[in-house]
């Protein structure tokens, strides 16, 4: 294990803990951004280059900035809301995280290299490689996500319309009922 | 290679505790980025591990099921938000089981 290793383990486990306590939204949001950063660097040293620069990109520049945004809209900067209704849900929360750490930790506990023979053959995780794999055996896959994210575009663009307008009335309409309104009286 | 294994359980418990404890959707929802990013770095790991590209494949499909996920999620908090100017979950009890 590197220094480089013990380095982003600490920064990453600060930040998302951070992401997880701080009150401010805006401060978690920001932590947050920190430990995606954190992760780039990781998966550099993790040979997926390719996936080190996406995750910046998407992650750490659209998705956060989408958050902020939200966040800043909504003037929702803040964690406490009104009373606690479950006082009781944080201890039991972190207990039920430790639980679920240690019985994740023995599942991994297992895995060794899988074939510590074999040179590792990743590349580097460029983009030349992982395409052809993307365009070959995962073709339907990704078109399958280029379906999702379109209903997903459309389906956002639906929720935050703004209410619709009621269909104008026409001027005739309006005459006749202020005239049956006035022999009415 | 099991750092990084443990270090991504670490993570997924960590945002696994913000679900649980955090009371704003929107804070909510970054603790579930926080999870798909434990599993990421997992399978990540592996394909550094076993030397086989799809594990980096498969993190790049959670990447971009995050976006649709979060293109959604944040447009039903700001519907939420038109329809009772709040986004504490403890606000919206009205639909019960």
């Amino acid at each position: 294990m590197s220094a480089f290793d013990l380095i982003a383990g600490v920064l990453l486990v600060a930040s998302a803990l951070a992401a997880v306590t701080l009150k401010n939204a805006v401060h978690a949001g920001l932590a947050l951004v920190g430990n995606f950063l954190v992760l780039a660097m990781v998966y550099f040293a993790l040979e997926a280059q390719f996936l080190g620069w996406i995750q910046i990109i998407v992650y750490a520049g659209a998705v956060m900035v989408l958050f902020l945004f939200v966040i800043m809209l909504l003037y929702d900067a803040k964690a406490d809301v009104g009373v606690d209704r479950l006082r009781w849900m944080r201890p039991v929360g972190a207990a039920l995280a430790a639980v679920f750490f240690l019985a994740l930790a023995y599942a991994f506990s297992g895995v060794g290299p899988v074939n510590p023979l074999a040179d590792v053959k990743l590349a580097g995780g460029l983009p030349g490689p992982l395409g052809k794999l993307l365009y070959g055996l995962w073709l339907y896959i990704v078109l399958l996500i280029a379906v999702l994210l379109f209903v997903a575009t459309v389906s956002a663009v639906v929720l935050v319309q703004p209410q619709t307008r009621k269909a104008r009335v026409k001027p005739q309409v309006s005459e006749r009922d202020r005239e049956l309104e006035e022999v009415g009286k | 290679m099991s750092y990084y294994l443990l270090l991504s359980a670490l993570l997924f418990a960590i945002g696994l505790y913000g679900v649980l404890s955090r009371r704003t959707a929107i804070l909510i929802f970054m603790s579930i980025e926080l999870m798909l990013n434990a599993a990421n770095l997992a399978l990540v790991a592996f394909a550094r591990g076993s030397g086989n590209l799809e594990g980096q494949a498969m993190a790049l499909v959670v990447i971009a099921l995050a976006a649709a996920e979060v293109a959604v999620g944040l447009g039903i908090i700001v519907a939420v938000f038109r329809a009772r100017s709040s986004t504490s979950v403890d606000d919206l009890a009205e639909l019960r089981g």
